[in-house]
């Protein structure tokens, strides 16, 4: 071979092994990410149910609707072909807004739960202090993934979080404290969702976990 | 009025009548369940209330939460009687559907209470496919490898529904299944079955967040009939053996001195109080013997007391060979002492005399120190034996400093009246005497010093001309400190000291050694002296106490230095001409070697003073 060629070959070789060491990395990356979103959601879910084991009838019609969530104004995939469709930036940064979304309402949370007129009120005010840590360490993660991915533009949607306050009267608050809880909890389901397509698209030389 | 009151006469009649007949409205459905089995579509059911005998007809209607719009449900037949499926199309996630069931028959319908469902959280999959248990031969025994595949609506190769495993074994007589979770994969291996058993195995699965599927199908397997290798005991009683070994082997090791103490008794070895072994190894013996002096011993009482309680006394005879030697020495000739003040006192006796002569002696011999050799002084009277120590180890060998301090006075004659240096010595009282200077043994404790010293002994010569032995000018052998230790050569205890002559006391120095001064000086020769005739300055041992001297007539001042018996012992027969070791008349008897010294004749020897310093 000659020197030329010698040089390519080493080249390519060395890009094959870059690129093959980046896909692990960015593998185990998505690994541990989906890892804990699957935590965030499964704790969301106990919450809810500790929530609604004490939770007043008159409560259920005072629930504002769904659709009142801060972040529904996010356009995100709806079923599985609109989101298998979606390319593996758009749905990184469809998981990394939301979950910026949530970080200052998860404070607002942890510091009314203590206060919260409800039987459970500790248990509550512990998990809520551990989803808070969660979403903390799935924010870091995700951006690590986003580096690794390597994309150009960032572009995150901005999803403020503009209410400072669960409501003055116990009732009042405990409602909302419930429905604030109810849309972390989805979006915590969404942010699950994307990041295991992400990790199966990433993981084509591990079929037998996808 | 009356309109209206007819109207509702008649409804009331008709009810009444419905009633009779059994036929009312339908009865409020119930929404039961809704479920996904891959999150993609999903399908409700419901139970009817009742259909008021009449045939009713159920509607599902529904709105999203975000509008206001209320459709029906698309397909009822599909999943089956009372249920309603929505297809992919109708299916949206992360969206709450408000679902109502309406039943309507020809009285009335009745509507359900309306149900809010998110798909995404009804998702239970169908059950896992195609389960196969076989048994697998192994070398540590046969067991079952169960395996599925997933339920083939589930989507998990895009990653969209992630499953979880879960299968359960029993024997059919068996109450209570054994559960095991198998995470992701779609196998596993059950171990532990009993031989010639049926097996019966069923698997299911879970979302990452939904309900767990429906138990599949039993599959039955058996286990076939083998014999269990009971390996695990072996190595159960390999290790307990083991251990115990360890312990066994750590106890002896912790007790292995008790041990040694009972399996091989010591044996007691000789042992000598305060003497120790590694002196012998060292091979020094003069430290050997030094070890085994005792301080203190004997008991001394003044010095000075001493010397005169042993002046011997002379008689004629004595005086006579003194004086023979006395003419004989040149030296004693040749020196001249200023001060003959001292009646006792010859020419030879003084002690300036002596002194110088010691000196020349001294330097004629060169070094003195360092080599067993004794410096002889010239004065062939009778000397003060000075011991020299062999070394040259600190002032010189022999200088007497301390003899102030001391003034062990030997009543000395020969007092060398040189002030200076080594041999200067103050004899106090002086008389003169033959002192046998037996062997000083010096050792070096500055303050138990007369135990020390073998006494000289100093007899009161009243006449010092007389007192001259012959050998004593001529053989004047200075030694030096006569100090074992110096020596450097083992110096077993106290040996007799080597054939001197008279000896003559140069001084006592600090360390209570006792400086001689030998009569005859080996390194006479190079001041040519001539050491000739019989000298009886010569001690010849010193043992229990007992000075001999012997009676040296050579001429050639031998130098020797030997402080053991044995060497003294050669010196004396090989000195030319052969007068070995023959007593002298006045001397003690030396034919009584290691017996004491004895007082002979007129004493100049005696026996008492003698201490070996071991």
């Amino acid at each position: 071979m000659t020197q030329g060629s010698r040089l390519y070959f080493a080249v390519a070789v060395l890009m094959c092994a870059f690129v093959t060491i980046n896909g692990v990395v960015l593998n185990d990356l998505l690994e541990r990410a989906s890892q804990l979103s699957d935590k965030l959601h499964s704790l969301s879910t106990s919450l809810t149910n500790d929530l609604d084991s004490h939770f007043p009838p008159v409560g259920r019609a005072m629930m504002p609707r769904p659709s009142m969530c801060h972040t529904s104004s996010l356009q995100i995939p709806n079923d599985k072909d609109q989101a298998l469709k979606v390319p593996e930036d758009e749905l990184l940064s469809l998981a990394r807004s939301l979950l910026l979304a949530w970080s200052d309402p998860l404070a607002l949370l942890s510091s009314e739960a203590s206060s919260l007129a409800h039987p459970e009120h500790n248990t509550i005010n512990s998990k809520t202090k551990e989803l808070q840590d969660n979403i903390n360490s799935l924010e870091a993660g995700l951006e690590h993934v986003f580096n690794k991915m390597g994309s150009t533009s960032d572009n995150l949607s901005s999803l403020p979080f503009y209410i400072n306050s669960l409501g003055q009267d116990k009732t009042s608050q405990l409602v909302n404290f419930h429905f604030l809880l109810s849309c972390f909890r989805r979006d915590s389901h969404k942010i699950d969702s994307f990041l295991k397509v992400l990790r199966c698209r990433a993981a084509k030389k591990r079929p037998e976990m996808c | 009025m009356r309109n209206s009151g007819a109207v509702l006469i008649l409804t009331f009649i008709a009810k009444l009548i419905s009633q009779a007949a059994g036929v009312s409205r339908p009865g409020k459905p119930r929404l039961t369940s809704c479920r996904s089995p891959e999150k993609e579509t999903f399908t409700c059911w419901w139970e009817p209330g009742g259909d008021g005998g009449l045939p009713t007809t159920y509607a599902l209607y529904y709105h999203l939460e975000n509008s206001e719009t209320v459709y029906e449900c698309p397909d009822y037949r599909t999943a089956g009687e009372n249920s309603c499926f929505f297809n992919k199309n109708d299916t949206s996630l992360w969206v709450n559907y408000n679902i109502t069931v309406v039943a309507t028959n020809a009285l009335g319908k009745n509507i359900s209470d309306p149900v809010e469902v998110d798909v995404v959280y009804i998702v239970q999959p169908n059950t896992p496919e195609n389960v196969t248990a076989v048994v697998v031969r192994d070398e540590q025994g046969p067991f079952v490898r169960v395996s599925w595949e997933k339920p083939r609506t589930a989507d998990t190769r895009s990653g969209w529904i992630t499953l979880l495993y879960q299968l359960r074994v029993k024997q059919e007589k068996d109450k209570e299944w054994e559960v095991y979770d198998a995470g992701m994969q779609k196998y596993y291996n059950v171990f532990s079955l009993h031989p010639d058993k049926e097996y019966m195995v069923q698997v299911r699965c879970k979302p990452d967040h939904g309900f767990w599927s429906e138990w599949t199908q039993t599959t039955y397997v058996k286990m076939p009939d083998y014999i269990p290798r009971e390996r695990s005991l072996w190595i159960m009683i390999t290790i307990f053996s083991v251990f115990i070994i360890l312990i066994l082997t750590w106890t002896l090791n912790v007790k292995r001195n008790s041990v040694k103490l009972c399996l091989l008794p010591p044996v007691p070895g000789p042992k000598i109080k305060g003497f120790e072994k590694q002196l012998l190894k060292s091979g020094k013996s003069e430290e050997v013997f030094n070890t085994l002096v005792i301080q203190g011993f004997p008991p001394t009482t003044d010095y000075d007391e001493l010397l005169v309680e042993y002046l011997e006394v002379y008689d004629n005879e004595e005086q006579e060979l003194v004086l023979d030697g006395k003419d004989l020495s040149e030296d004693c000739m040749k020196s001249k002492s200023p001060s003959d003040s001292d009646s006792g006192r010859g020419s030879c006796d003084s002690r300036t005399l002596l002194l110088e002569k010691c000196m020349e002696g001294r330097e004629g011999s060169g070094s003195g120190s360092g080599s067993d050799q004794h410096q002889y002084s010239q004065h062939g009277e009778t000397s003060w034996a000075s011991t020299e120590s062999s070394e040259s180890q600190g002032p010189e060998p022999g200088s007497p400093e301390s003899a102030d301090g001391r003034s062990k006075t030997w009543p000395v004659v020969f007092s060398s009246p040189q002030p200076q240096t080594h041999h200067h010595y103050q004899v106090g009282a002086a008389k003169p005497a033959y002192h046998s200077v037996p062997e000083i043994l010096n050792h070096s404790s500055p303050h138990t010093t007369p135990s020390n010293y073998h006494q000289l002994h100093h007899q009161d010569i009243p006449q010092q001309e007389g007192r001259f032995s012959k050998p004593a000018c001529r053989h004047s052998q200075s030694y030096n400190q006569f100090n074992l230790d110096g020596v450097g050569t083992p110096a077993p205890g106290v040996p007799p000291s080597p054939s001197l002559e008279y000896v003559e006391v140069q001084r006592v120095n600090p360390e209570n050694m006792l400086l001689l001064w030998p009569l005859s000086d080996p390194n006479r020769e190079l001041e040519g002296l001539d050491c000739a005739g019989e000298d009886y300055s010569k001690v010849k041992e010193v043992t229990n106490n007992i000075l001999l001297l012997q009676r040296d007539t050579s001429h050639q001042c031998v130098d020797y230095y030997s402080q053991d018996l044995d060497n003294q012992a050669d010196q004396c027969t090989t000195q030319q001409p052969p007068h070995p070791c023959k007593p002298a008349v006045h001397q003690s008897n030396s034919r009584m070697p290691h017996e004491g010294m004895r007082v002979m004749g007129n004493g100049y020897v005696d026996s008492t003073v003698l201490m070996p310093s071991y």
